[in-house]
């Protein structure tokens, strides 16, 4: 480590790596093996005297003004460095709309002058925590959870799943429970969810959900909460919040439903090592239990219709990050923006203003796999993802 | 006019088309224009811990990672904590276990000392951290649980660049025209070709990196740690489990149980000097010594720019005149005078360039000009809703200059009033 520093120090200002999640933001140096803030993505806004999440606007001016602030806030207050001349790897889902990324890249170019830009999709990244050529990354976050086959640094971009199955999910389904438990419409502040959350939460095992009404319940908790008094937080509810993740019904839009799908839709020579290459990453995947629940379900349904006639693998293993779960792709950053080939990719400050504008990831990935022959049936798949994104 | 407490009620238009209250405008005394926080550039000035009050030179700050060595955190309510002194007396402390067993061979007793939070009782002996002999440092240092591994990861893609670049270099040389389609997409993704060859048994580099050599990737393991059974069944305590707050104040470890909270060293913190982005000179630059609060330079508008306050004004009723007192105050000393126009009479703000031509960006470029263009901060068409409209009187005002004299005077009406 110090001996990189003391290169970094030669050749350029340590490039600084920012993952802007919808919750929580991670922001630290390149080539360090932790980011040296995770806060939440808010700021103080002395206007309305509130805080503002970066993520909450309504048009491109409103979220430059959210960036300006809330980038302000990380480099003057937490990493404390200039941001000028400086090259920044931003990690980001494939999912991000267009909007938020070239706001970003205006408020990066234009408002802090940085020197460059490295745009890294946090699946890639992730998967180079691992350093296995293929993995399959199963990323659950604030609102939604990702699953993305990366095959030799590629993501098979047509098995790509994602669903609203992420923090925000366990925390309305905690909500419901609560108000249920203490028999009132608590209308708790979301940090007092996620407190609870943390605290109290766990994911059962499949056995004890399937038989739900014979298992000895979990033991209630008493949830001191300021001037509310004690809130009833029973058993059922500590185990039952994060169910949601699980709950299967017809359209087989579960946690453990959508990464098989993802399995099932990569190429047939990759699945079985795809299953045996898991990393559950992500914020939520910290809950306990979570990681096991969700080993034992897709073992269970790998057996089940409609995936025993259609998929083969029936092993399943998991890697783990040398990073925590909520700084694994930001982890991916920092390694990639320390080799010289991640340098390399940021896109300079002089090109980005002649251009002002980014290509487009879609763009990206066609000029990268113009030479693929499935590029005709991938087209047509990035098709329903643009349409995804502009939903 | 601009409180503390109050919402601001006579906003200024920056030049950028921002509305703030003048304590947070400044006035570029170049340009001749207001600035503000949002149009003009800051910088890192000086590092200093905001507890000890110490200044920190920004190259032994970027080795502590921006970390006071003598100023810890409080890892439950993260007010500061104190050093707190204790004789230990050898053998007759069993309040000490912590720090009682190992350095205790003299039987004489010494001075031992321990950091503890007067906020919320939390000391650093509750969670086994063993007295430190000496005040001030010491304290063990964690080490990240998966640095080597990191360490591992960055060698290993870092001599996969250094070799992807030797390849690319020998290819340029040997115009290597028959590719493999499979290295081609390796190839064009950049960072894992190497890698993906060594896995697949092509002939990987004739340098045989140890770094490559030596990588082992991460292994999956079928088995997946489960819940233990009696966790189902065991008391909750509250007070045992970390809240986010807590855990993510300590990003590398991130502890869950409270058992597991280290005191964290403090976080220094910056001065910041500020520069106008149009003429790139210093609109503040603060003293260096971190005690002191004064700047060596420091354009604010407050010092330049006309204050206006509301004295008084009557309700505003629809289709009726009412009256509106104003108070506009000269900072300077020069006379000064105004005239109070209309919002529709405002000059829009500046022509904005427009994209130029592709020839003339790249001689810009090619210049290496500073292409100030891409630099300026946005300028917006200021948003504010008009619900009445002010009269205002035709004539221009004249400001008389600042009187020193005027703030030793209570009863004096230096100011022009209107
Ligand atoms: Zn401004
Ligand atoms: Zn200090
Ligand atoms: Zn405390
Ligand atoms: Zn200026």
């Amino acid at each position: 480590m110090a001996l990189y520093e003391g290169i970094a120090l030669i050749q350029e200002k340590q490039a600084v790596v920012l993952d802007l999640g919808t919750d929580y933001t991670k922001f630290g140096f390149t080539g360090e093996a932790a980011p040296r803030c995770i806060v939440r993505s808010e700021f103080w806004c002395a206007a309305t005297r509130r805080y503002r999440r970066v993520h909450d606007y309504q048009t491109a001016d409103e979220l430059y003004d959210n960036l300006v602030h809330m980038l302000h806030l990380l480099y003057f207050r937490h990493v404390l460095v200039n941001p000028k001349e400086r090259k920044v790897v931003v990690v980001e889902s494939l999912l991000t709309p267009t909007l938020f990324r070239e706001t970003l890249a205006k408020v990066l170019f234009t408002h802090y002058e940085v020197s460059g830009v490295v745009w890294a999709d946090s699946p890639r990244l992730c998967a180079l925590t691992l350093g296995t050529p293929v993995a399959l990354i199963v990323s659950i976050g604030a609102k939604e959870a990702e699953v993305a086959a990366v095959v030799h640094s590629c993501v098979v971009l047509h098995a790509m799943e994602s669903q609203p199955l992420g923090a925000h999910a366990i925390h309305a389904e905690l909500r419901r429970l609560l108000d249920e438990d203490n028999d009132a419409t608590l209308d708790l502040p979301d940090l007092v969810i996620e407190d609870i959350k943390v605290k109290t939460c766990f994911v059962g095992s499949r056995s004890r959900a399937q038989q739900w009404e014979a298992a000895r319940a979990a033991r209630d908790v008493q949830f001191a909460c300021g001037e509310r008094g004690r809130l009833r937080v029973s058993g059922a509810t500590r185990e039952r919040a994060a169910e949601v993740l699980f709950a299967r019904d017809n359209e087989l839009a579960s946690l453990p439903d959508i990464v098989l799908q993802c399995i099932m839709r990569c190429p047939i020579d990759a699945r079985r090592a795809l299953a045996e290459n898991v990393l559950v990453t992500g914020g939520t995947a910290s809950l306990p239990g979570l990681r096991a629940r969700l080993a034992q379900e897709l073992r269970h349904l790998v057996t089940r219709p409609p995936y025993a006639s259609r998929l083969h693998v029936r092993e399943f293993k998991f890697h783990g990050a040398p990073a925590q779960d909520s700084a694994a792709a930001w982890l991916g950053g920092a390694l990639l923006g320390a080799g010289e080939a991640g340098a390399a990719r940021a896109t300079p400050r002089d090109v980005y203003a002649r251009a002002r504008r980014l290509r487009d990831w879609r763009e990206r990935l066609m000029a990268d796999f113009s030479t693929v022959p499935e590029w005709d049936h991938m087209a047509a798949v990035l098709t329903c993802y643009v349409a995804y994104n502009n939903r | 006019m601009a409180y503390l407490t109050q919402p601001d009620y006579v906003k200024y238009i920056c030049s950028c088309g921002q509305l703030k209250p003048i304590t947070s405008l400044y006035f570029c005394r170049h340009c001749l224009k207001i600035r503000c926080g949002f149009c003009i550039c800051h910088e890192v000035d000086s590092h200093y811990c905001a507890n000890c009050l110490e200044n920190m030179p920004s190259s032994e700050a970027r080795l502590k990672k921006n970390r006071c060595s003598s100023c810890f955190d409080c890892p439950s309510c993260f007010h500061t904590l104190s050093t707190r002194a204790t004789m230990a007396q050898p053998r007759q402390t069993p309040q000490d276990p912590a720090g009682g067993d190992t350095k205790v061979e003299s039987k004489q007793p010494k001075k031992m000392y321990y950091l503890s939070c007067f906020n919320c009782r939390w000391t650093s002996r509750d969670v086994g951290i063993p007295d430190q002999p000496v005040a001030s440092g010491g304290w063990p240092e964690r080490t990240n649980p998966f640095a080597a591994r990191v360490n591992q990861l960055l060698d290993y893609y870092k001599a996969i660049a250094l070799q992807e670049k030797q390849e690319k270099i020998e290819r340029e040389r040997k115009k290597f025209t028959i590719r493999g389609k499979y290295i081609t997409l390796t190839d064009k993704t950049g960072l894992t070709g190497a890698m993906a060859r060594n896995i697949a048994g092509l002939p990987s580099s004739d340098s045989s990196c140890s770094a490559i050599a030596n990588f082992v990737p991460s292994q999956a393991s079928a088995e997946v740690e489960e819940l233990p059974e009696d966790y189902y069944t065991k008391e909750v305590n509250l007070n045992q489990i970390t809240s986010m707050p807590q855990r993510l104040a300590s990003p590398e470890w991130q502890p869950v149980s409270v058992s597991r909270l280290h005191p964290l060293a403090k976080l220094l913190s910056v001065k910041r000097s500020q520069r106008c982005r149009v003429c790139d000179h210093n609109l503040t630059k603060p003293e260096y010594n971190p005690g002191s609060i004064k700047f060596k330079i420091e354009l604010l508008a407050y010092y330049h720019v006309p204050e206006v306050k509301i004295i008084s004004h009557e309700p505003v009723k629809a289709g009726e005149k009412t009256a509106l007192l104003l108070k506009l105050t000269n900072p300077t000393g020069h006379e000064m005078q105004i005239k109070l126009l209309q919002p529709e009479d405002l000059p829009p703000p500046e022509e904005k360039e427009e994209p130029k031509s592709i020839e003339k960006s790249l001689e810009k470029s090619l210049n290496l000009e500073k292409d100030t263009s891409s630099y300026k901060a946005i300028e917006r068409e200021p948003q504010y809703s008009v619900t009445s409209r002010v009269t205002s009187p035709p004539t221009a005002l004249t400001l008389a200059q600042r009187d020193d004299a005027a703030e030793y005077d209570d009863d004096a009406q230096h100011d022009t009033t209107e």
